[in-house]
């Protein structure tokens, strides 16, 4: 159990890197004002990356995913339940899994 | 109209009851982190202190898959920003919000934000006063159980079962679909949505690597942008 030099030296510059990235845009947007056509932009980056997350796993998976996240979505619809929506997505990929297999 | 921001305690403990529902989901990562750092020759403690300071599940997974002896210093650089690249835009997404904030108030809690924390953020912000102890509490309850996790990866990996058998590496992609509904009302336009989709999913195919997140994700905003709504 130790840490070796080199490896110190990598996470170090790797931990720099990533913290560059988490307060940049914030200490950057301080020298950008904030005209409704930037607040449009800033407003839609949730739903630009949730779509950017989930597109690529509904196109890359098979029956398992497709059933989690239509569970996931239609459970969040109609009962406004996050907790249940996303155990009972996460229930739905497993079982269906499970009778795949 | 957004409301003047504060940073209050009682947001801290609302965060983190919040984002505990992210943890499992991000246990059953950080296993498989570990596990691979295991196989690359890192130190427990080596991987424990990667978790701490880098703390990115998916710059980190990346980084150990191309990890070598000698430790390929510009390449996990590069990949470490690729993976991150997306965090400049949510993070620029904090500062209408926050930006009047003190520093000292926000940044603790920009330093540890990932994905899942930062969009129940952006929607408890839609939803009430924007508090910016709720992004440090939401971010605590992931911080600390993935780097426990990396490290119980790296020590147990090889006796625990396959995390996907519990459908656990879907958690995270069914919390995002529960956003997606409440997002959806808030942008009332489906054309970011369609796409950030359309893009991610072109980018993923012709370019190796994660570089997919951060096109989709500003070519979606950016879409957003075309759209001024009257306010």
């Amino acid at each position: 159990m130790s840490v070796r030099p080199e490896v110190f030296q990598a996470i170090l510059l790797l931990g720099l890197a990533s913290l560059a990235c988490r307060l940049g845009g914030f200490f950057l947007m301080r020298y950008v004002s904030i005209t409704p056509r930037v607040d449009a932009w800033l407003r839609a980056i949730p739903i630009a990356l949730i779509g950017a997350i989930l597109g690529p796993i509904a196109v890359n998976g098979g029956p398992p995913e497709w059933l989690g996240l239509a569970v996931a979505i239609g459970v969040m619809h109609f009962s406004a339940n996050e907790f249940a929506a996303t155990i009972g997505a996460c229930a739905t990929v497993a079982v269906v899994r499970a009778a795949m297999a | 109209m957004m409301q003047t921001p504060t940073f209050t305690w009682r947001g801290v403990v609302d965060g983190a009851a919040k984002g505990i529902v992210i943890a499992p989901a991000l246990i059953a990562f950080g296993l498989a982190v570990g596990v691979l750092a295991f196989s690359k020759g890192l130190t427990a403690l080596e991987i424990a202190l990667m978790s701490a300071w880098v703390y990115a599940g998916t710059a980190q997974m990346a980084s150990l898959q191309v990890w070598a002896e000698p430790v390929p210093l510009l390449v996990l650089v590069l990949t470490v920003l690729a993976m991150n690249a997306r965090y400049v835009l949510l993070s620029a997404a904090l500062r209408p919000p926050f930006g009047a904030l003190p520093a000292w108030q926000i940044y603790p809690g920009l330093a540890i934000f990932g994905d899942g924390n930062w969009a129940l953020t952006m929607r408890d912000v839609n939803e009430r006063r924007p508090d910016a102890g709720f992004l440090l509490g939401s971010g605590l309850v992931m911080y600390l159980p993935w780097i426990g996790a990396t490290v119980a990866g790296h020590l147990f990996g090889q006796v625990l079962g396959d995390p996907r058998r519990l459908g656990l590496d879907f958690m995270l992609a069914a919390l995002f679909a529960t956003m997606a509904v409440g997002f959806f009302r808030v942008a009332r336009s489906v054309a970011p949505l369609i796409v950030a989709i359309v893009v991610a999913v072109v980018v993923q195919k012709l370019i190796d690597g994660p570089w997919y997140l951060f096109a989709g994700a500003l070519a979606g905003s950016l879409t957003g942008a075309l759209r001024v709504r009257p306010t």
